[in-house]
């Protein structure tokens, strides 16, 4: 690991005790699926518990994607309930607004922690609601890509960390506009560094932002501590255009595009690491995605 | 959201984010950033960053903004009848909108206050409906010392008599799904919103989170209205004697509505 050269204190955030040291005790989950409330419902729709049980390791652990408005649902209980592996992804927080750590919200996330057990939180670090938490208002854009916008996602994700008792795990956001001057990739350096984090990489997301900014598929590479990855995520993408304006939706669908692949495959051989890995495919079938997972497990290699 | 010189090469991430909000929900206000023209809510810094974003992008997602204008019709189904949906649909289009996405503010409440009495008795009773749902809403600021206030999931109100009729059957036309019925078809009604007389509503939210929507006396509304904003005890007092009660009434009958529930002392 990079040593640490002093943006902790540069970035005005305290810790406590380091990546380091707490990454020893993160367990090593293998490959596993994702749902949010209400997705089992979706014609068609895939069951996790029936992809665990056919697909032992495809169904490794689910990622419950939460938003605490709408809760748990029955099958995110009783997969959890089961006693199998979990991962808490919130769905609901701007981590770099103190306000809105609220008592309630975190009490609400301390209780779906107790229902859940997960293994660590995670989450796209962007902007998941403008103004207040309030209904309509939900949406996600990424960061702004400024040294200015690193202290106060820092300060957020310790924040949550020591308030939950978890390591919280930042996710590079989708997003059709990104604004900064920053890559992306140097951006969450910087964050990771400042909170003393592992994080999440979302090969899907980071290859609409090397396509959105014009960059080559590796370009920021360079300067990542690909040693604090923990997880990967990939989905599927649609390709759209908007007035020729060529962008890609992130729908988690069947089809993984080749870029995703690529940096899929760029990103295993670097996380040395890497604790798990997500297929992002909720609304599908399990025989659509298997491919897939075969995919995914075949990249990784033997470990999985 | 404040005014900089523009030259100021501060830069906050978070205004500038939510000035991108604005851009996505409103193609004109995404013209005046791109533009020439003096935007004081930027700095320069600010603006340049903006400035490099592609107009098309902002666009991508192309059901935003109706999916935004469904939910305030959910909120204000019965205000959208008298307003018709496309000035509901402008709302995106204004600084009371920008405003309440910079104060992380409700989108509900802050169209509800820009909607004001443009719908008459009904926006302010739909508006009302809005805030007593919202139990964590903010309650207007108090002076020092205040320490009685009406609590967050009641709302007393002074409407146009005969609204809470009026309300009830424009309410029952529309539906169970009134906002998908608003934005099938055009449902403005030939028949106006009362606007005459006095009637005194009393909005409350259920344990339950049921609404309930009736009416109390005069006295009784005007004095709950005018603690929305927490109120001294003395201050309380007096605007209960403006209202009809004796001065050796005053304080028994704060105390009976404290028990009742009707109002909230801060301890």
């Amino acid at each position: 690991m990079r040593a640490l050269n002093g943006l902790h204190a540069r970035y005005n955030v305290a810790l406590v005790s380091s990546f380091a040291d707490r990454l020893v005790a993160l367990p090593r989950l293998g490959l596993g699926v994702s749902t949010e409330y209400g997705a089992r419902r979706l014609s068609g729709a895939l069951d996790p518990a029936v992809l665990r049980r056919d697909h032992p390791h495809y169904g490794g652990f689910l990622e419950v994607g939460v938003e605490i408005e709408k809760g748990l649902d029955a099958e995110a209980r009783a997969w959890a309930s089961a006693g199998a592996p979990t991962t808490y992804h919130f769905l609901d927080v701007n981590l770099d607004e103190r306000e809105d750590f609220d008592a309630p919200w975190l009490d609400a996330v301390r209780q779906n922690i107790a229902t859940l057990g997960p293994a660590w939180l995670c989450g796209d670090a962007g902007l998941w609601h403008f103004g207040a938490r309030d209904r309509g208002q939900m949406l996600l854009l990424p960061p702004v890509l400024e040294p200015e916008a690193v202290a106060p996602m820092a300060q957020g994700i310790v924040r949550l960390r020591e308030s939950t008792g978890h390591e919280v795990l930042p996710e590079n956001p989708p997003g059709s506009v990104f604004v900064g001057r920053l890559h992306m990739l140097e951006f969450f350096a910087h964050v990771a560094e400042a909170a003393d984090t592992g994080v999440l990489v979302d090969c899907a997301h980071l290859a609409m932002f090397q396509r959105a900014r014009g960059h080559g598929l590796l370009d920021g590479f360079d300067g990542f501590d690909w040693d604090r990855v923990v997880e990967l995520h990939v989905a599927g993408g649609t390709e759209h255009d908007a007035q020729g304006y060529a962008f890609v939706e992130d729908d988690h669908g069947p089809v993984v595009l080749a870029d995703t692949w690529l940096l899929f495959e760029a990103v295993i051989s670097r996380a040395s690491n890497l604790r798990a890995v997500v297929v992002e495919c909720e609304r599908n079938s399990i025989a659509q995605v298997l491919p897939i997972f075969a995919r995914a497990a075949e990249q990784w290699g033997p470990t999985t | 959201m404040g005014s900089y010189d523009v030259n100021d090469e501060r830069l906050d991430p978070r205004r500038v984010q939510c000035v991108l909000v604005g851009m996505m929900f409103d193609p004109d206000y995404a013209a005046r950033v791109l533009g020439d023209a003096p935007l004081p809510e930027l700095s320069s810094r600010e603006r340049l960053l903006l400035r490099g974003v592609d107009p098309r992008a902002l666009g991508t997602d192309r059901y935003r903004r109706a999916r935004a204008v469904s939910v305030l019709l959910d909120e204000f189904p019965v205000t959208a009848t008298v307003l018709g949906v496309p000035a509901v649909d402008r709302f995106f289009a204004t600084e009371a909108f920008r405003a309440s996405v910079w104060a992380r503010g409700s989108m509900a409440l802050a169209c509800g206050a820009w909607i004001g009495a443009r719908a008459h008795g009904v926006g302010r009773l739909e508006t009302a409906i809005a805030h007593v749902r919202r139990h964590w809403a903010p309650r207007e600021s108090g002076s020092s010392g205040a320490a009685v206030a009406s609590p967050g999931r009641l709302r007393a109100l002074v409407v146009p008599a005969g609204t809470l009729a009026y309300h009830q059957r424009a309410r029952q036309r529309l539906g169970p799904e009134p906002a998908v019925v608003l934005a099938r078809r055009d449902v403005r009604t030939s028949e106006r919103p009362p606007q005459r007389g006095a009637e005194y509503l009393l909005v409350e939210r259920r344990d339950d989170g049921s609404i309930d929507v009736g009416t109390g006396s005069e006295p009784l509304v005007r004095l709950l209205a005018f603690a929305h904003t927490p109120r001294s005890q003395v201050d309380l007092e007096a605007e209960a004697v403006r209202w009809g009660a004796e001065p050796d009434e005053a304080a028994p009958l704060i105390a009976d509505l404290v028990e009742q529930g009707l109002l909230t002392v801060a301890r």
